[in-house]
């Protein structure tokens, strides 16, 4: 095959290719985007139509695309399949938190524990918010929080005093 | 010869890339340290933490020199977008630290989040907040088991001790 051969077939590849991505794009025609379907007086669409019926079409796309040339093996398959870097790791900081017993991680807080503490610190803000009234209204005193039959002591004089209508959780003792 | 560019490592990089750029990253930190400052106690992500655990310290530092240098003030008033808690950073706040040099918050990791990012979190808290502690006291009973067995031990040592000293 010569030279000149190969680079009129790639040349002519290449004007089909565009062709194509311009029929994509929504451009029916050839020529400016403005212009509108004259009548057709010149045989131009039988010169195109011939030449796409001559060739055919497993040479048109210039792009050769990648395939798998043989069937990979139940062997290979299951080397990649199970290397290491595909499992789960397995974790070896998993202890028992010393207060409820239930598993955690060795360097976060136990999740049992700190829902309890969640969910009291939310009671207690809904309690705040209820005696602030309005939003953005926070007094510029400290908070104390005393549950029921507590009286404030002798430190909480100054402070803002929210009551809580239970009785003081054990594990809040301050 | 380098063939890479110095551009696309980030070796001993220690910077935090948070939202969309540099400002966006001060804008989402000082949105966490209003929320802070006004609750004591915030739950985010571990980065964001980390990162705010530094701005809430320097403010602190900040409104320790008092309301009337003119350099705190317009700190606070950049860093809290909620105008009512600048009398809290200062008659609050700073004075609850005054005494303290520097570990005024306390960060501790929780479990990851339950939504689909599994994302790391962290509590992040003023100390000396009015809520309930997260870590909880460490309490020795004298009723465990391991404990009452102790007991017993050091008794009878110390009665066999007697018996010694009297046969002796």
């Amino acid at each position: 095959m010569s030279l000149s051969g190969l680079l009129q077939f790639v040349g002519r590849s290449l004007q089909r290719l565009e062709l194509r991505l311009a029929q994509a794009a929504g451009f029916d025609s050839v020529g400016p985007a403005l212009a509108v379907n004259g009548p057709q007086i010149l045989p131009q669409s039988h010169h195109s139509s011939d030449e796409e019926n001559s060739e055919p079409s497993f040479l048109d796309s210039i792009f050769w695309m990648a395939a798998p040339k043989k069937r990979r093996t139940i062997e290979v398959n299951r080397c990649r399949r199970r290397h290491p870097n595909k499992l789960i790791k397995v974790k070896y900081n998993i202890e028992p938190c010393p207060e409820c017993g239930n598993m955690k991680l060795k360097h976060t807080l136990c999740g049992f524990c700190y829902e309890k503490v969640r969910k009291e610190t939310a009671m207690i803000r809904k309690q705040i918010s209820i005696m602030e009234g309005r939003p953005l209204n926070t007094p510029a005193v400290e908070s104390v929080v005393l549950y029921e039959n507590e009286t404030p002591s002798e430190a909480d004089k100054d402070k803002r005093i929210v009551e809580r209508n239970r009785k003081r959780p054990y594990w809040f003792n301050m | 010869m380098r063939l890479t560019l110095r551009a696309l490592i980030s070796h001993g990089r220690v910077a935090r890339r948070i939202g969309l750029g540099p400002e966006s990253r001060i804008n989402i930190l000082r949105n966490i340290l209003t929320g802070l400052v006004r609750h004591e106690r915030i739950e985010t992500t571990r980065a964001r933490a980390d990162e705010v655990r530094f701005y809430a310290e320097k403010l602190i530092d900040y409104a320790k020199k008092g309301d009337t240098n003119e350099k705190s003030m317009k700190m606070a008033d950049f860093w809290l977008t909620e105008k009512d808690l600048i009398p809290k950073l200062f008659k609050v706040l700073a004075v609850r630290f005054e005494n303290q040099r520097d570990g005024c918050t306390r960060m501790a990791r929780i479990p990851n989040r339950e939504n689909l990012d599994r994302a790391s979190m962290a509590v992040l808290e003023y100390k000396g907040n009015p809520f309930p502690p997260l870590f909880p006291m460490k309490r020795v009973s004298e009723l465990n088991l391991l404990n009452q067995l102790l007991k017993a031990y050091r008794e009878e040592k110390a009665q066999m001790c007697c018996v010694w000293l009297v046969d002796a």
